[in-house]
């Protein structure tokens, strides 16, 4: 029986005190891999920022199984919400995932690092731990910014649209990681996307959502083609 | 050269208006990586115009509710310092709270901030009729006025500023490059902040005290723009910021003493021109890797 990692009763989401999402009942079950998955606008990024805490609940309840403050889930944001204008280097950026146990005044030490360093290697990066992180590609600085969300050590892994304007090399090599660690250590991975093909061959169930709402089915009824072709029309299928 | 021996003896007369400099212009530089960073350079211009609004309000409220002044004492001083202080913090926490709320652009806000503290500097000042020359000087950072004991004050207040940004710097990184990602970790981002603001406050105040408006704005900026060019780690940011801010002050006080100039505007003419030497052999540096990779 798994277990329940999230659970959504009656939840509204938004912004302003504007309802975007209505009545969601959803849960995420320990160990799934979840795609995010509707039209433009629909709201995936507003329940996204929702799971994380991002967004104020407008009504009903989010229930978090485990302990966000000794283990917070692991964020993955579109890269372009980050500023180049930061000199650091692509190390910097993961250990920065470390910092979500590190209380004010603790510096980063030996554990830390090695915790960074063995995590930009999780993600088949240790090479290039001391160039700039904005001196990498698109698809790099997505896979140091999985590695900054492994180094918070999470339970859960949220990502927002992680193969977006990246090379379809470097999109497979993403989902090849997030693949591997939901196999391989059991992570709960929720992604954001709009690559259905991508997405299809390695997540276990989708969300749907659209016209304010959102519901959860397995991959294969939820990526049927006809329902495919309803939403998104016949170049989207293939 | 005998210029430079005479600065650098113990016994120089102008030696605390010395180290002021050089502290200020090494303390400004590490609130002004936060500036860079933050893309609020603008503020820089507009923060230091406030706390010279802040200094000028001061004695006019000082000489409605108790009375007339004597310039050139220590309460002077001390109640310049709470008026630029108020002022700085006040308009930092106003201008954080409208940028929550989004409505208008950083530019408009910044604008409106520095027109307004421009005028009202002004307005206070000639609401004051005691306002004489000595005043103004006090807006414009009479930094060759520095004494022991202001020198003292400045030292222990920037040295705590420092601390503050060296202890939690991890906690100033975060909520400056991923505010989300804090959030997430439950971490008190309204609280660091605050303290991040309070930090950058107390050091503009005592800048524009110590040395003006002009150079406060000229130290928060220049020496970090240059250092970004030269650094590519936030540490090594941070301490070239500051060692740039630091020795391009000592090189002003040098030339300003050497050739009979104005303390301040020299002390920026040095930073700005090291700042045009190090972007000009960055970008040379740039146009002959393109060309090698090119070729």
């Amino acid at each position: 029986m798994p277990k329940a990692l999230v659970r959504l009763d009656d939840v509204s989401l938004g912004y302003d005190a504007r309802a975007v999402l209505q009545h969601l009942g959803l849960t995420v079950e320990e160990g799934e891999f979840l795609a995010l998955l509707g039209p433009n606008g629909a709201g995936k990024t507003t329940l996204l920022r929702g799971l994380l805490g991002l967004l104020p609940v407008l009504g009903g309840h989010i229930e978090y199984c485990f302990d966000r403050a000794a283990s917070p889930p692991g964020y993955v944001p579109q890269r372009e919400t980050l500023d180049p204008i930061f000199p650091l280097s692509a190390f910097e950026v993961v250990l920065m995932g470390t910092y979500a146990r590190l209380p004010p005044l603790r510096p980063v030490g030996r554990r830390e690092r090695a915790l960074a360093a063995e995590c930009l290697s999780q993600v088949g990066l240790a090479a290039v731990a001391a160039e700039p992180f904005w001196a990498l590609s698109g698809g790099q600085k997505q896979r140091v910014l999985i590695a900054r969300a492994l180094a918070s050590e999470p339970r859960l892994l949220l990502l927002d649209e992680p193969t977006a304007g990246v090379d379809p090399g470097a999109a497979a090599a993403i989902m090849d990681v997030l693949s591997r660690l939901n196999r391989e250590e059991g992570l709960t991975i929720v992604l954001v996307t709009h690559q259905l093909r991508l997405v299809r061959p390695v997540v276990g169930a989708v969300i749907w959502v659209d016209g304010g709402t959102a519901i959860k089915g397995p991959t294969a009824t939820m990526l049927a083609p006809e329902r495919i072709l309803d939403v998104f029309g016949a170049l989207a299928t293939g | 050269m005998s210029a430079l021996v005479e600065i650098l003896r113990p016994d120089f007369i102008l030696r605390d208006a010395l180290v002021g400099s050089v502290l200020v212009g090494a303390v400004c530089p590490l609130v002004g990586v936060y500036f860079v960073l933050r893309r609020m350079i603008f503020l820089g211009v507009a923060l230091p115009q406030l706390s010279a609004a802040g200094i000028a309000f001061a004695f006019v409220a000082y000489r409605l509710v108790v009375g007339p002044h004597e310039h050139g004492n220590v309460s002077e001083r001390s109640l310049a310092i709470v008026g630029a202080f108020a002022f700085t913090l006040g308009g930092i926490l106003v201008l954080a709270a409208m940028e929550r709320q989004g409505r208008e652009t950083v530019e408009a806000r910044i604008g409106v901030t520095y027109a307004v503290a421009a005028a009202l500097t002004i307005l206070f000042l000639a609401a004051d009729p005691h306002g004489d020359a000595q005043m103004v000087n006090l807006l414009k950072g009479d930094i060759l006025a520095t004494t022991s004991a202001s020198l003292g004050v400045l030292a222990a207040v920037l040295g705590a500023v420092v601390v503050v940004l060296f202890a939690f710097r991890k906690e100033f990184l975060l909520v400056s490059f991923d505010r989300d990602l804090a959030v997430v970790f439950r971490k008190r981002v309204a609280v660091w902040d605050l303290l991040l603001y309070l930090a950058i406050g107390v050091t503009i105040s005592l800048g524009v005290m110590t040395a003006g408006p002009l150079v406060t704005f000229g130290f928060l900026v220049v020496p970090p723009l240059t250092a970004r060019l030269l650094t590519r780690r936030m540490i090594s940011f941070s301490l070239a910021a500051a060692s740039i801010g630091g020795l391009t002050a000592f090189v002003g006080f040098y030339c300003a003493y050497r050739f009979d100039l104005p303390l301040g505007p020299a002390e920026v003419a040095v930073a700005s021109v090291v700042l045009a030497v190090v972007t000009t052999v960055t970008m040379i540096g740039r146009w002959r890797t393109s060309a090698r990779s090119a070729s």
